[in-house]
């Protein structure tokens, strides 16, 4: 491991910075200075001052502690979308390459179909449909989301299929479930991962656009994209309620975007 | 290193795009002859069909629709198409004389007959309009229009000015399409283009007035803080109801006028009384009311562009706001004991209080086109919270509420209303809070039923006497409070701002009167 950092200096910056926003995401509670909900109704949008050095917001709640909150309402909720996207998006996708005919061609059609649509329309439609809601909006971007991971698996999977150590699996009598098991899943995780890891910086801003968007994340819980949409009517005479909602999400998206990039760079077998 | 560089140039590049976007010309309207007014207004209609839903109200707004009376800026009901009115000795029938020089405007007479056939389409189309009153009959006698009923109403000439019966052409709906293409009505404006986003009005040809402008462009601009985005660009010269964050924009700015009153309306939450829902039991409803700092939130919330509330009625209408006591005046400590007393106890220690298994779980019903009521909302949900109530805010679309008040869908349900449609709050109390057995009063969705209130709104409904009225107003008034019926969070100012292009520019109390022919170019 030492040794990939070393060969890496650009991951293993970014790789530190991942593990600070995940170490701030997890202390949150304790690193934030004020409650993020309980705010001071008399000393409603403050400017930045010492005491809230990020102002305060329409209900008097303290700015920086808001952001500091969200970071883990956001990062818990793109995990979340990620890893269920790569296990029900891999799931469908292994079978399908796997067992190929019928089963491959009906799971197929219902993911093209589901990438026939906008992708954001869609969601906005799901979680609509479904009404606001932190869960909710997981559902709606697992829905749109899950027939990408399902190609790219089975497109690897076809390619692993016909493999002679698979061929030679089967003639040893290896159970099914052994073989997908042992022989095709460790194959197909570095991809995988790789998917997941550069998309954790486009869900995160789904997420945000949702929740800006009233279908998200419900007040009063701090997310970042809800800020916005709380600050916007402040726009004007209180921009502070919009600006460092947008910063914190920039740099979070930015950080896991190099993050994903650079461990691309590290994992894919062509540039070894 | 490469890669960041490559991305530092993409920023730099979006950036150069977004400022290359900005700069749109904006001073289109301005110049000496101004042919075109641009109002930014919040338009709920879906069509301009007067009777349909509420829908008249827009009607009116836009300068196309007229009533036989309307109210000034002191709520005093003055002529409009009827140039004056009297009822008989009797009490049971008013005559209405209707203006000889007025036209409809395609041209036609406005006669009593057809006066006549437009009111009794009202009461064909919307059965909202029986709540305001019941006919015997109705009869044209050349100008003259006599309206006969069973019961003495004072309040004829007030319903009268509801846009529910704006006066249509009733001849002219053979050709057209009321619905689609607008109703043919007597206004200074007709409609060219109608779609709920944006309206494009003509000047009306036979209007019996002076009409300054040839076009009026209406685009409909919900969120309040684009609305005033566009007042600033000058994208619209005058906008309606900018929100409490913007206003100090607009304040102290010489390029623009405010005109801001004291509405006639209320900010209040209806609560769903009926027998399976939490706020059924009185006590929680108070201790509700007593949990909320009504005066932090319209004092500094709104930054005192609210008045703090407390009865149904505001103080801007005369009804004793002063005299009326408000049992339930902010008190948390009481608030929690109201709350122990009615058996809510948090035993699980999750900060929420709990009942033979329920949780104190509200549901607070809100919608979005007015900026205070979110806000209202979430400092309810964040006040209440420290006494152990778990408000769930759902927000959904304006049109859903009327529906939702009706079939009582919540547990509290925000609106901003008007307490004084038809000039006196005798509507307004009747509609939200008389009992409702079988769905006789609809708007009454709440479950609230109180005996001795329906009495007193029956003797009110009949009694013509001005200073009986308000004391029946005032009472029926207390009777609401005591029973903690509703919680009435605040009044708000009013306001509309125009950009010193033109001039003219007037908010009535009423909020009926947006677009009117006193709107004119500035010299």
């Amino acid at each position: 491991m030492a040794e990939v950092f070393k060969k890496n200096k650009l991951f293993a910056v970014y790789t530190a910075l991942v593990i600070v926003l995940v170490l701030i995401a997890i202390f949150a509670p304790y690193l934030a200075p004020q409650d993020p909900y309980d705010g001071n109704m008399r000393n409603v949008l403050q400017p930045p001052t010492p005491e809230h050095f990020l102002g305060t917001d329409k209900l008097g709640r303290d700015t920086f502690s808001r952001i500091i909150c969200g970071t883990q309402v956001s990062l818990f909720m793109t995990i979340c979308v990620v890893i269920l996207l790569a296990l029900v998006g891999g799931l469908v996708g292994i079978l399908s390459g796997y067992f190929g005919g019928k089963v491959e061609m009906i799971l197929m059609r219902v993911a093209d179909m589901m990438l026939a649509f906008p992708g954001v329309v869609l969601a906005i439609a799901i979680a609509g449909i479904l009404g606001g809601s932190i869960a909710n909006t997981i559902l709606a971007l697992l829905a749109v989301g899950w027939a990408k991971y399902a190609r790219l698996v089975r497109s690897l999977v076809i390619k692993l299929r016909y493999n002679d150590f698979i061929i030679a699996a089967q003639v040893n009598g290896t159970k099914t479930i052994n073989i997908l098991w042992r022989h095709v899943l460790p194959n197909i995780l570095p991809m995988v991962v790789i998917t997941g890891a550069m998309d954790i910086g486009t869900m995160m801003m789904e997420i945000a656009g949702l929740s800006f968007l009233g279908f998200g994340a419900q007040p009063p819980t701090p997310e970042w994209g809800l800020m916005l949409n709380e600050g916007r009517q402040y726009i004007q005479t209180a921009p502070w309620l919009m600006i460092y909602p947008g910063v914190a999400i920039f740099i979070v998206v930015a950080i896991f975007n190099l993050w994903g990039d650079s461990l691309r760079d590290v994992l894919d077998p062509r540039h070894e | 290193m490469f890669k960041f560089k490559k991305f530092l140039a993409a920023i730099c590049a979006a950036g150069l795009l977004m400022t290359g976007c900005g700069g749109e010309d904006s001073g289109s309207t301005g110049g000496g002859d101004m042919t075109t007014l641009k109002v930014g207004v919040t338009n709920f209609a879906d069509t301009l069909e007067p009777t349909q839903n509420y829908f008249g109200w827009v009607v009116m707004r836009y300068g196309l629709g007229e009533c036989l009376t309307k109210f000034d800026e002191k709520m005093n009901i003055v002529p409009w198409l009827a140039e004056s009115w009297e009822t008989s000795d009797d009490r049971l029938t008013w005559t209405f004389k209707i203006r000889g020089d007025v036209k409809f405007s395609n041209g036609d007479p406005l006669t009593a007959e057809a006066v006549k056939n437009s009111i009794e389409r009202a009461f064909a189309k919307n059965t909202r309009a029986a709540t305001f009153f019941e006919y015997e009959s109705i009869t044209a006698d050349g100008q003259n229009l006599v309206i006969k009923t069973n019961k003495p109403l004072p309040g004829m000439p007030g319903y009268l000015a509801d846009p529910l019966f704006i006066i249509v052409d009733v001849a002219a709906e053979s050709g057209r399409d009321f619905s689609k293409e607008g109703p043919i009505c007597t206004g200074p404006y007709t409609v060219e283009s109608f779609v709920k986003e944006r309206a494009v009005m003509k000047k009306n040809p036979n209007y019996y007035g002076e009409v300054p402008f040839e076009t009026v462009e209406i685009p409909s601009i919900d969120d309040p803080n684009t609305r005033a985005m566009a007042l600033q660009a000058g994208d619209v010269d005058v906008a309606v109801n900018i929100a409490a964050g913007d206003i100090d924009i607009f304040k102290g700015n010489d390029k623009f006028v405010i005109d801001e009153i004291s509405s006639l309306r209320v900010v209040l939450a209806r609560m769903n009384q009926n027998p399976d829902r939490i706020l059924s039991d009185k006590k929680v409803r108070e201790a509700f009311i007593s949990g909320c700092d009504r005066e932090t939130y319209n004092e500094v919330l709104l930054k005192g562009t609210f008045i703090p509330g407390k009865a149904p009625v505001p103080p801007s209408l005369d009804y004793g706001f002063d005299q009326l006591t408000d049992p339930n005046a902010y008190n948390p400590e009481r608030a929690a004991k109201l709350l122990d007393e009615a058996g809510w106890k948090d035993s699980d220690g999750d900060g929420i209080r709990e009942k033979d298994g329920r949780k104190l779980e509200l549901d607070f019903v809100v919608y979005n086109s007015r900026a205070e009521l979110p806000l209202y909302a979430e400092a309810v949900q964040s006040d209440l919270k420290k006494l152990g109530f778990d408000i769930k805010i759902n927000t959904v679309d304006y049109n859903l509420i009327d529906n939702m008040g009706i079939k009582g869908e919540y547990d509290l349900l925000i609106s901003n209303i008007t307490t004084a449609n038809t000039g006196d709050p005798e509507i307004f109390l009747t509609w939200y809070w008389k009992s409702n057995p079988d769905g006789s009063n609809p708007q009454n969705g709440s479950g609230y039923s109180n005996p001795e209130y329906d009495a007193k709104l029956e003797q009110l409904s009949t009694e013509f006497d001005a200073a009986k009225r308000r004391q029946l107003i005032i009472e029926l008034q207390q009777i609401l409070l005591n029973d903690a019926a509703s919680i009435f969070f605040g009044y708000p100012q009013t306001n509309i701002i125009n950009s010193k292009r033109v001039a003219g520019v007037k908010m009535y109390p009423s909020d009926y009167y947006w677009i009117t022919n006193l709107i004119k170019p500035a010299k």
